[in-house]
């Protein structure tokens, strides 16, 4: 599925597959839209982000049901981040949940659309009305430590102090905008749900005040601040613990689709962490074997080139006893050393919005 | 519509920067601040030591040696009190006591002589004691907001037309526990405190401030001249946090807002703002966003100040202190200044002006006065030049009803399980209440709450979904909520006194958070997103009437079609639901034990008649007519000083009897004579009163049984304990299940009743069927009574 926005994105733009969405890796390069989100503010084309509404007396039930953190009284102000799990505890997709007054609107990670739609669909029981919006409606995105000004400028200067997952149903030339305070990266966030037929319009309008950013360039920054991305590090029988997605999961809910698993694991304990390492020579594969003193002790499940340190990040899901920060570790021949979270302060947490 | 013009006619405050108005206003204008280092060698343990105290001497200087034994709230505010009808002249003899009402802001339980905690309407009884005002009596606690809050209701109240005069003003000391809380927040300034420039921190200040409202009309009528109209005032909650503000500022904005559309005015009006100016980060952050969302592009020529930066932050008393300061400058086309104001330095709003350092002469016609408050509670006062008297228009009457019942009692959570125990005769008196079974509230918010706040938040949620508004979120905007309480949360209160105790630098802060009487309310606008007007009532036992009297003002004025009524009141010694053999209080009986105290919070929607059928509603009832009088004796005045809070038992008897009178008067027509005379319908089916068991229930049975003729009478006090504001609500909420569903809790134990035949109570559980009118009582013994009068449709 391509992005609405294509005709818009500039010639240069390089696309990327990204599970059923084609998506914009970057539009100029990594470097100069790393800078831009890290240093001043990024337009995101999130158009790769299903969208995912359900309606019906039973919306709610049915959500409380599906997803991991408590939804029952998520207002059509608020959003949350949350995982759908299946019944083995595992992590099906991590979408932003968006109170709606008839319901819920799901929206989900890069490229999983249609697996989450497959989801809700194949665990209906409640007979909830599942409609997938992503033909008419997409998803902007603004981050960086100055996007709270274009939202100023763009739409209105009210909307860019909002707290952190807040909601405002709200206007643009017209269109109906769903506008949330959300981030990804660490920085000042926002997402705007628009029209299809207005996403050119916003985009370009928002291109006045910003610079496009691609998905390079926003994976790069959510994996500086240890913000997970499922695509990445959602791998074959990992439990929600080992990759250290416990806080999307809220274990004294009753009931959800997954919980016992996930009881499970935290009972088990043992097992597997996930840690971020940096340093050494190149950028190890995933699934690159992880040594500590001889020993195997992991694998590398996802690494890049970090621009803002200069150097290798990655993250090593290693034997709990040795997820912790400060390590020498060998990975692919070369050492590297393991992390706190985040690996790069965002600038945003010490420039306040005025 | 134009409706009667109110004007303020006297000022009187103490605080700081000065002992009276005068000085008060030579200081404001000449910069001389009166931040000065504690003096009380205890705050020598807290690093922050400035602090705006009022000298001794400026206190005992002008009270009578009579007042000498009074405790140090009360001396403050009996200073400001005959300040402000001294200089409006008028007395309560001349104005007629029963016309002349006093509204009280006050944030802090304040210690009585001897230390100990008093009640929190203790400080406003003495002071209307003193001067015998018999008037309408509300205590607000809307934290650091109340001051001008009670500026507002007082102009309600002359609206309204049950005074003609209202003493409104605002009352805080400093006090340890206090200075330890902000000191643990961080939120103290090591020095004087800059608001607007270098935002550090504050300072806290004692004071008392009181304004006098009257009518335009009576008050030119007496040769009185007006300093200020009343033009406007809006009320609004952040529901965002208990401490922080809302960092859009769009709950102050919207405060403003609806300010100055009371007033009829527009932002383009304004000339001189009165900031809140604490002088916090956080505080100053979010009220510069609030001048540029309400003045736009014209934020920056709009001068805005604040006089916080003389005297401190007097928590309830600031918005009367900022409101005397607000009539000044207008009497005197002259802006306060912010001193301490660093103009060289990286302000964090530097397109605004906040008046640096030097008093601004310039011509003011109108003020807007802002304060926000723990709990997301906001204010807004507009002030005009008073102009000419004017054709005016009396506030309509509108008919509103009762739509949703959420009782949380030791007798049962939930309409059904508290019919179920008044059908099968079940006590729950000294029982808790039970929040098992269900969610009421979003868990991440669930478990930050204490368990008052639980309680109201359950007995909320309760009657929203027992009302069965679906209302979008842009209408929740708009959704009123008034909260009740007696004392707020003892969990909170006590749980931080014992920390301070301990060692005043480690306060449990959670705990101060809570320690407002506003916080729960706070936290139930912020678990149910209502952002409408909203205020607290701490009138003891009587809260809840009067926060019921709030709701139908606010309907009646057009401010809000849904309002929340919500009381709670808690004590620590409660059993659990399965516990046997607890003593049971036998309302009424000559026999009974005495009272058993509970926790219970009751909420019920009031609404619109015209909302409610628009939406094809389901009243329980409709109110009829509200009436609240007090029981002070008339004599207890400054000719003959009396200090005992314990009530007179022929005082509380002509208190009862008064209450029902005005509800049965106001029931009967528009005319507002609460004569004996105008009860001639005074009939109804049940009346529900505020017995708890002990000997003064035998002096509300006797008044009741000769007020309301043929009435059974019964009593909630077995079924739930006394729960203080929540037994009101209570009391309320049963009378409203008596008019729809004819039920009614039964008085089991009563064999000898203290006053009538037994064949006047109601001892059997159930009715015939419902009734067509039941009343209901509310009691703060020796302070108000309050009975509400409700009938079918």
């Amino acid at each position: 599925m391509a992005s609405v926005l294509a005709s818009a994105h500039p010639q240069q733009t390089v696309y990327g597959q990204v599970g059923d969405a084609t998506v914009p890796l970057r539009f100029s390069s990594l470097d100069e839209e790393y800078k831009v989100l890290r240093e001043r503010a990024a337009v995101l084309d999130l158009g790769g982000h299903g969208l995912i509404e359900i309606t019906g007396p039973d919306a709610v039930a049915f959500a409380q049901r599906v997803l991991a953190r408590d939804v029952e009284y998520l207002t059509s102000d608020r959003c949350m981040m949350t995982l759908l799990l299946d019944a083995d505890g595992q992590v099906v997709d991590q979408v932003l949940a968006f109170g709606r007054e008839d319901g819920l609107l799901l929206e989900s990670s890069c490229g999983a659309g249609g697996r989450l739609l497959a989801h809700l669909q194949a665990n209906n029981d409640e007979g909830v009305e599942i409609t997938d919006r992503s033909g008419d409606l997409t998803v902007l995105g603004l981050e960086g430590p100055y996007a709270w000004g274009v939202v100023g400028r763009l739409i209105d200067a009210e909307l860019a102090s909002l707290p952190f997952e807040s909601v405002v149903d709200t206007t643009w030339n017209g269109a109906d905008v769903v506008f949330a305070r959300t981030g990804f990266t660490g920085e000042y966030g926002y997402q705007m749900i628009v029209p299809v037929e207005h996403a050119a319009d916003l985009w370009r309008q928002s291109l006045e005040h910003a610079q496009a950013a691609g998905q390079e360039a926003l994976e790069l920054a959510m994996l500086e601040v240890r913000q997970p991305i499922p695509r990445h590090e959602v791998t074959e029988g990992a439990t929600v613990v080992e990759i250290g997605a416990n806080w999307l999961v809220d274990v004294t809910k009753d009931e959800f689709v997954g919980r016992e698993a996930v009881l499970a694991a935290f009972e088990a304990g043992g097992g597997r962490r996930t840690i971020g390492f940096s340093g050494g020579e190149g950028v190890p594969a995933p699934g690159t074997r992880v040594w500590v003193n001889g020993q195997d002790i992991g694998e590398v499940v996802h690494a890049v080139h970090s621009v803002g340190l200069g150097a290798t990040l990655g993250l090593a899901r290693v034997d709990h006893d040795l997820a912790a920060a400060g390590l020498e570790l060998t990975v692919g021949g070369t050492e590297v050393t393991t992390l706190t979270s985040p690996y790069i302060v965002p600038k945003s947490w010490s420039i306040p919005i005025i | 519509m134009a409706l009667r013009p109110v004007v303020v006619t006297g000022l009187g405050i103490i605080c700081a920067a000065g002992r009276d108005p005068a000085e008060f206003w030579q200081r404001l204008t000449t910069g001389q601040g009166g931040l000065t280092p504690v003096e009380d060698e205890a705050f020598a343990v807290f690093t922050a030591r400035h602090a705006g105290q009022v000298p001794d001497e400026w206190i005992a200087d002008q009270l009578p040696g009579s007042d000498a034994d009074l405790d140090r709230t009360a001396r403050l505010a009996l200073v400001a009190a005959r300040q402000a009808v001294g200089m409006a002249g008028l007395t309560a003899a001349e104005a007629g006591a029963e016309r002349f009402g006093i509204i009280l802001g006050k944030c802090q339980a304040t210690p009585d002589a001897a230390g100990r905690y008093q009640p929190m309407h203790r400080t406003q009884d003495v002071v209307a004691e003193r001067l015998g005002l018999r008037g309408p009596r509300i205590l607000v606690s809307t934290a650091c907001a109340a001051g001008g809050n009670a500026v507002g209701l007082a102009k309600d109240k002359i609206l309204t037309g049950e005074a003609d005069a209202v003493l409104a003003g605002g009352v805080d000391p400093l006090l340890f526990g206090t200075y330890a809380g902000f000191a643990g927040l961080q939120a103290l300034s090591t020095g004087p405190c800059r608001p607007y420039s270098h935002s550090d921190g504050l300072n806290l200040g004692e004071g008392a401030a009181f304004l006098l409202l009257e009518p335009l009309d009576l008050a030119l009528a007496r040769g009185a001249v007006p300093l200020a109209e009343v033009a406007g005032y809006g009320l609004s909650a952040d529901a965002y946090h208990a401490t922080a503000p809302d960092p859009t500022g769009r709950g102050g904005a919207s405060a403003v807002r609806r300010a100055l559309a009371d007033a009829g005015l527009t932002p383009g009006d304004v000339q001189y703002v009165s900031g809140h100016g604490t002088g916090t980060p956080a505080n100053d952050a979010m009220e510069a966003k609030v001048m540029r969302l309400v003045f736009g592009e014209r934020a920056g020529q709009v001068p805005t100040s604040s006089i916080k930066s003389f005297v401190g932050h007097t928590l309830g008393a600031a918005g009367a202190v900022e409101a005397v300061a607000s009539v000044l400058a207008l009497r005197h086309a002259t802006a306060p200044p912010t001193i301490g104001f660093d103009e060289d330095g990286q302000g964090r709003a530097g397109d605004l002006d906040f008046v640096p350092n030097m008093a601004r002469p310039m011509p003011i016609g109108t003020v807007v006065s802002n304060n926000y408050a723990f709990g997301g509670n906001n204010v807004s006062l507009v002030l005009t030049t008073p102009g000419e008297p004017r054709p005016y228009e009396e506030l309509p009457r509108r008919d509103a009803v009762i739509t949703g019942l959420g009782p949380v009692t030791g007798a049962g959570t939930g309409v059904a399980e508290l019919t179920e125990a008044v059908l099968a005769g079940r006590h729950g008196a000294g029982r808790g209440p039970s929040l098992e079974g269900r969610t009421f509230a979003p868990r991440s918010l669930w478990r930050h709450m204490n368990h008052l706040s639980r309680l109201a938040i359950a007995a909320s949620r309760l009657a929203w979904e027992d009302s069965g508004l679906k209302l979008p979120r842009k209408d929740l905007d708009d959704v009123a909520l008034i909260f009740a309480t007696g004392a707020g949360s003892a969990e909170s209160t006590g749980g931080f006194d014992e920390s301070i105790a301990v060692n005043p630098n480690k306060p449990a802060v959670l705990s101060f958070s809570n320690v407002v009487l506003n916080a729960t309310g706070g936290a139930v606008c912020q678990t149910l997103g209502l952002r409408g007007p909203t205020t607290t009532i701490c009138n003891g036992g009587a809260s809840a009437s009067i926060a019921l009297d709030c709701a139908l003002e606010l309907i009646r004025s057009g401010k809000a079609e849904v309002v929340l009524v919500v009381a709670a009141d808690e004590t620590t010694g409660t059993a659990a639901l399965d516990t046997e053999d607890l003593p049971v209080p036998s309302p009424y009986d000559s026999g009974s034990a005495g009272a058993v105290r509970g926790s219970a919070a009751v909420a019920f929607v009031v609404e619109s008649a015209e909302h409610c059928a628009a939406r094809d509603g389901r009243p329980y009832a409709k109110v009829l007519g509200t009436g609240h009088a007090n029981g002070d004796a008339a004599p207890h005045t400054d000719a003959a000083p009396h200090t005992d809070a314990a009530p007179h038992a022929d005082a509380d008897a002509d208190a009862v009897a008064r209450s029902i009178a005005r509800a049965f008067a106001v029931a009967s027509g528009p005319t507002t004579a609460a004569t004996p005379a105008a009860a001639s319908g005074a009939v109804a089916g049940l009346v529900v009163g505020a017995a708890d068991g002990t000997a003064g229930d035998g002096t509300e049975a006797a008044a009741v049984l000769a007020g309301a003729s043929g009435a059974r009478l019964t009593a909630s006090t077995a079924l739930a304990g006394d729960c203080q504001a929540a037994s009101g609500a209570l009391n309320i909420a049963l009378a409203a299940l008596a008019v729809r569903d004819g039920v009614a809790p039964a008085l089991t134990g009563l064999a000898a009743p203290r006053a009538g035949d037994l064949a006047a109570y109601v001892t059997k559980p159930g009715l015939d069927g419902p009734v067509d009118r039941a009343m209901a009582l509310t009691a703060a013994p020796g302070s108000v009574r309050g009975a509400v009068l409700l009938g079918a449709q």
